[in-house]
């Protein structure tokens, strides 16, 4: 992962072309994929705020009423305790609506949250296609796709990340797993997972919208009710994908996050490293 | 777009087999041995690059003024042998095996060139999406994170309809007329609540009630009572799943005659398409009178699991669920299951519908 910018022309080189100063880089991703990945940005947002809105028409989980307010959702117990431990918000007017009124387009507002949330499901799935479409033209695919050395590596990485905060303090030196792979074995596993959420995501979606034409879709889920458990639970993937995707992305540099938005990297080591070898 | 796509190609010598570099070289993992070695790229010499080695490049994106982009010769033609010897422990090179990307030389001015027109693309792009987006949030979601601002529009409205006109189409297009909703097992009943929208019609009505057929092709105004329906009509009955647009659903067990004898026995007008279903004991939160309309389209009205129930859970209907008459239509949601239906009008034209007033869709399809 070393920023490498080699001087130009090569010492070896036996080109017969003149010298011309020139930066090294590679392509790292495709126009449509670095586009659809932004874009996945917005939808994705859109897509739980209006979910989550739509959550609060009928939750699923709840329990009995409770004796004192007559509350059983659970995501209202959650903004109540909230707002009782949280210094500063034990004044807050609706506990119950503290979750819906902040990660939501709120509550009570399930029309307009149905109208949004089909927009960028469609818009999403739209996405999704042009998402592939860019990884089979640039042939990024390939780079996704699991390996069988992939849990041993995948724990080097793990044991790489949880060390790496202590290693910092000790001042101790902590080197990066090595791998000629554009991607890690955590990457991997990572950037290859949440497009098989996106594709559930649909497929679930479409199961709880559509349960009677296709029934046998929500069959596949387990019925109605499982497909909607799913869909909710399918929504947390992306949450807790996009945290540590923020961090590391940062963490790892400019380079890296350049490369989403221009498309190559001048982070040539590893096509280098084979020539070097010879 | 298509000036992006040129410019990207530009970076990606691989795909343009014009400059005479060859996939698989991209590999450098290949094995001398290997099934795929005869790839004239893995019997190249050493430091000898192809004839396409070192490439001329037009990088005239955007009509800016080309130059030359020449591969590093040794970073591609010339290590699939030398890999061969020095990097071990590499899988054989397959169709599904990752790629060792090019490294290309790119004079700065280029570079830099790229970079500030795909920063400017982004940040236009990035302010689009922030604009759009905002805008289409509802009102009452604008106003909770201090946008004082009122910027509900008619524009905003056509949109997000026009989205939802979509996505009713694709419920057009998926149902089918002769495809059944799944039917369940007794054991397999769920509890279903009272869901009237409003407040519950006093049971008053029901002594005096009457469904008024209108819009057939006689041309008269035809009322029943519910003893001429039961007589006249053989009972069906059907244990379906009734989904609600909040998301929850019950399997309930109805009974009552199929909608599609009630059209045979008083057809409506050629013309007619839409059954206009109304209930005027419906009642709003206060407890006043808000007739309640749907629309129905004539196809779905004729499939045999469309009913007028008149039971439920083998007994006659309370003023829970819309004694004496309903509509159980359970191919669309809930909300088209009209409780306590007291006049039918056949129609041409799509007739207005009580939620699709309200920003919800107007056909329902589930």
């Amino acid at each position: 992962m070393n920023a490498l910018v080699l001087p130009h022309p090569e010492p070896k080189s036996t080109s017969t072309l003149p010298a011309q100063p020139g930066v090294l880089v590679v392509r790292k991703h495709h126009f449509l994929v670095r586009w659809s990945h932004w874009l996945n940005v917005p939808l994705l947002l859109g897509l739980i705020l209006s979910g989550i809105s739509i959550y609060w028409a009928s939750p699923i989980y709840q329990h009995k009423p409770d004796p004192n307010t007559g509350n059983t959702d659970v995501a209202a117990d959650i903004g109540i305790w909230i707002c009782t431990h949280v210094p500063g918000l034990h004044h807050y007017n609706s506990p119950p609506d503290w979750i819906y009124n902040h990660v939501s387009l709120g509550p009570g507002m399930l029309g307009p949250a149905l109208r949004l949330h089909w927009l960028c499901a469609y818009l999403f799935m739209l996405n999704g296609m042009v998402y592939v479409a860019g990884l089979v033209r640039g042939g990024g695919w390939r780079s996704l796709l699991p390996r069988r050395t992939d849990l041993l590596d995948a724990l080097r990485m793990f044991r790489y990340y949880v060390g790496f905060p202590f290693a910092k303090l000790a001042r101790r030196r902590w080197p990066h797993p090595v791998f000629n792979t554009k991607y890690n074995a955590l990457q991997r596993a990572a950037y290859f997972s949440v497009p098989v959420a996106g594709f559930l995501s649909a497929a679930t979606g479409w199961a709880i919208h559509k349960p009677m034409q296709l029934h046998w879709l929500a069959a596949l889920f387990g019925g109605y009710n499982a497909a909607r458990v799913w869909h909710f639970w399918l929504m947390w993937i992306y949450i807790q994908f996009v945290v540590p995707h923020v961090i590391l992305v940062f963490a790892d540099g400019w380079d890296t996050l350049r490369s989403m938005i221009v498309g190559w990297s001048t982070r040539v080591g590893r096509s280098e490293v084979v020539a070097h070898e010879g | 777009m298509k000036d992006k796509e040129n410019g990207d190609d530009s970076l990606r010598p691989k795909d343009k087999p014009s400059t005479g570099v060859e996939p698989k070289q991209e590999t450098p993992e290949l094995p001398k041995a290997g099934p795929e070695g005869t790839t004239p790229s893995a019997s190249m010499p050493i430091e000898k690059p192809k004839a396409g080695g070192a490439v001329e490049q037009r990088v005239d994106a955007d009509g800016s003024p080309s130059s030359s982009v020449d591969h590093k010769p040794r970073t591609d033609e010339a290590h699939p042998s030398v890999a061969a010897k020095s990097v071990s422990a590499k899988k054989p090179q397959s169709f599904f095996a990752e790629q060792t990307p090019l490294a290309i030389k790119v004079a700065p001015r280029i570079l830099r060139y790229r970079s500030r027109r795909d920063f400017l693309l982004f940040g236009a792009g990035a302010l689009a999406v922030l604009t759009g987006g905002g805008f289409l949030l509802p009102q009452d979601t604008l106003s909770r994170i201090g946008v004082r601002r009122n910027i509900d529009s008619p524009a905003k409205e056509w949109f997000l309809n026009r989205a939802l006109r979509i996505d009713d189409d694709v419920a057009e297009v998926l149902y089918s007329a002769n495809r059944s909703v799944p039917t369940y097992t007794r054991s397999q009943i769920t509890p279903l609540k009272n869901n009237y929208n409003g407040a519950t019609p006093d049971p008053g009505y029901i002594s005096g009630w009457k469904l008024t057929l209108d819009g057939l092709t006689s041309g008269l105004n035809i009322s029943l009572d519910i003893q001429n329906l039961l007589t006249r009509f053989s009972v069906h009955e059907q244990i379906t799943r009734l989904v609600c647009v909040e998301g929850w659903s019950a399997i309930a067990w109805w009974a009552g005659l199929r909608f599609d004898d009630l059209l045979r026995a008083y057809p409506p007008m050629s013309q007619a398409k839409w059954a206009l279903v109304e209930s005027s004991v419906n009642l709003d939160g206060s407890g006043n009178p808000d007739p309640y309309f749907m629309s129905l389209g004539l196809a779905t009205a004729r499939h045999p699991q469309t009913l007028l129930a008149t039971h439920f859970n083998g007994q006659p209907l309370t003023v829970d669920h819309g004694a004496p008459l309903r509509l159980l239509v359970p191919m669309k949601l809930g909300l088209k299951n009209v409780k306590a239906i007291t006049r039918i009008t056949y129609v041409a034209e799509e007739p207005r519908d009580y939620w699709a007033e309200r920003g919800y869709s107007r056909y329902d399809g589930i």
